[in-house]
């Protein structure tokens, strides 16, 4: 075996991918060559760090994070609705002196809100766009990448704040795509909750919410 | 073939060889695949910064999701003038972790669960300086380097996966392996790492 040959197998050395045959051939020679005993440690540091390096999050989390930018990229190109917003002064005080929730939507600067995937749908994403009718709020949400419900399940949609107390905003079912637009109206006095989710609910006659969250946003974050 | 590296062979090769810095220069433009390679380069030193410092994978996970999302809205701001891509990512994670124990600060603990370590400003656990030093010379590495390392080393393939995956000759692969551990090394050595940790 050459010199170049010696080198170039201590790096399968290190990590334990030589044959018996290969490996034995290789520490004999490393007893009489001091250059390779020296590029063996060199390989050796190397190979330690990576070795403590090698934990990291989840793979599936690397796609909630695209998901995410592609969601806020998606916002960020939506031009059309801004027809949505009302620019009343009114509106624009009640919002400073409230300080959250629909009214923010409606009237803040931001251009909506992006809702954000869960690890029940990861392929998920969605925008809220809103104004403000009277004393309600009519909002239309975009979803895509929703999974297909199975037999009975439908989507619906809640604001909801600290303590667990929830306002169901209306259901809907999404195209086989996974993908929907669709309108609902929601009382003033969700004003007060400042967090969006959509949950997946099976056809069990339970009105409360089953927590299976597959989207979610806080108004909070507007204009932050 | 596993999801992430799928992932990765659709990524254009110019963007695997592209520096840190230029990558950020593509993010700011809304460039996805740009994002996607920072986040392969540096996903693993911010989650090993938010388990060091907030000692919870949850918490870790969303300091990841929080920090390459804000790299993603404040890419237009880097200056590479002041600081490495490096630097300005850790400064980024560092105040997040800060704002994420804050928050957990208005909850009750559960059990085992404790303070954050060694904010703000004060030394770092090693481990966590040492993830940061590795993303930092690796991605100082040729591509076809940075790529057998971590097929070897965070997609535990074998030589030979490594071989057939790449289409690249077991003999090369062995070789490449070699070599890259060595630059490796050197680029470990380097005064840049210490830098990406803003001391």
């Amino acid at each position: 075996m050459s010199e170049d040959r010696f080198e170039h197998l201590l790096g399968p050395y290190v990590l334990g991918e030589l044959t018996d045959a290969e490996k034995q051939e290789l520490e004999r020679h490393l007893e009489s060559c001091a250059t390779c005993r020296e590029n063996l440690d060199d390989v050796r540091y190397a190979h330690g760090t990576l070795k403590t390096a090698g934990g990291g999050p989840p793979p599936e989390l690397k796609e909630w994070v695209l998901a995410r930018v592609r969601a806020e990229a998606r916002q960020s190109t939506t031009a059309g609705w801004k027809a949505w917003l009302p620019a009343a002064a009114a509106v624009l005080l009640i919002a400073a002196v409230l300080g959250f929730g629909l009214l923010r939507m409606v009237s803040g600067p931001s251009d909506g809100l992006a809702l954000t995937s869960t690890s029940a749908a990861p392929q998920a994403g969605g925008e809220l766009r809103g104004e403000q009718v009277g004393e309600n709020f009519k909002v239309e949400l975009e979803a895509w990448g929703l999974p297909e419900p199975r037999a009975g399940e439908y989507y619906e949609m809640w604001y909801a704040r600290e303590g667990g107390e929830r306002i169901s905003c209306g259901t809907f079912q999404a195209q086989k795509d996974g993908h929907t637009t669709v309108n609902m109206s929601a009382p003033a006095s969700a004003v007060a909750y400042p967090e969006v989710e959509v949950t997946l609910e099976p056809d069990d006659g339970d009105p409360g919410s089953s927590g299976k969250v597959v989207l979610k946003g806080s108004l909070r974050n507007l204009g932050a | 073939m596993k999801r992430h590296q799928r992932a990765k062979r659709g990524i254009g090769q110019e963007v695997r060889r592209a520096g840190d810095e230029d990558l950020i220069g593509l993010v700011a433009g809304g460039d996805e695949r740009a994002l996607s390679e920072l986040y392969d380069r540096y996903s693993r030193p911010v989650y090993a910064t938010g388990m060091r410092l907030l000692g919870d994978t949850q918490l870790a996970e969303e300091l990841v999701q929080d920090a390459f999302t804000s790299v993603w809205r404040s890419a237009a701001s880097f200056d590479p003038s002041r600081a490495s891509f490096a630097t300005w990512l850790y400064r980024i994670a560092r105040n997040r972790a800060t704002d994420l124990d804050r928050r957990r600060r208005v909850r009750p603990r559960s059990a085992g669960e404790h303070g954050l370590y060694a904010l703000p400003g004060g030394p770092l656990p090693e481990e966590a300086v040492d993830a940061w030093d590795v993303a930092n010379a690796l991605s100082r590495l040729p591509s076809e380097h940075r790529e057998v390392l971590e097929l070897a080393y965070f997609e535990d393939l074998s030589q030979r996966e490594i071989s057939r995956q790449t289409g690249i000759p077991l003999g090369t692969i062995k070789s490449r392996t070699t070599a890259a551990l060595k630059r490796l090394r050197q680029a470990i050595a380097s005064p840049a790492p210490r830098e990406a940790r803003g001391e």
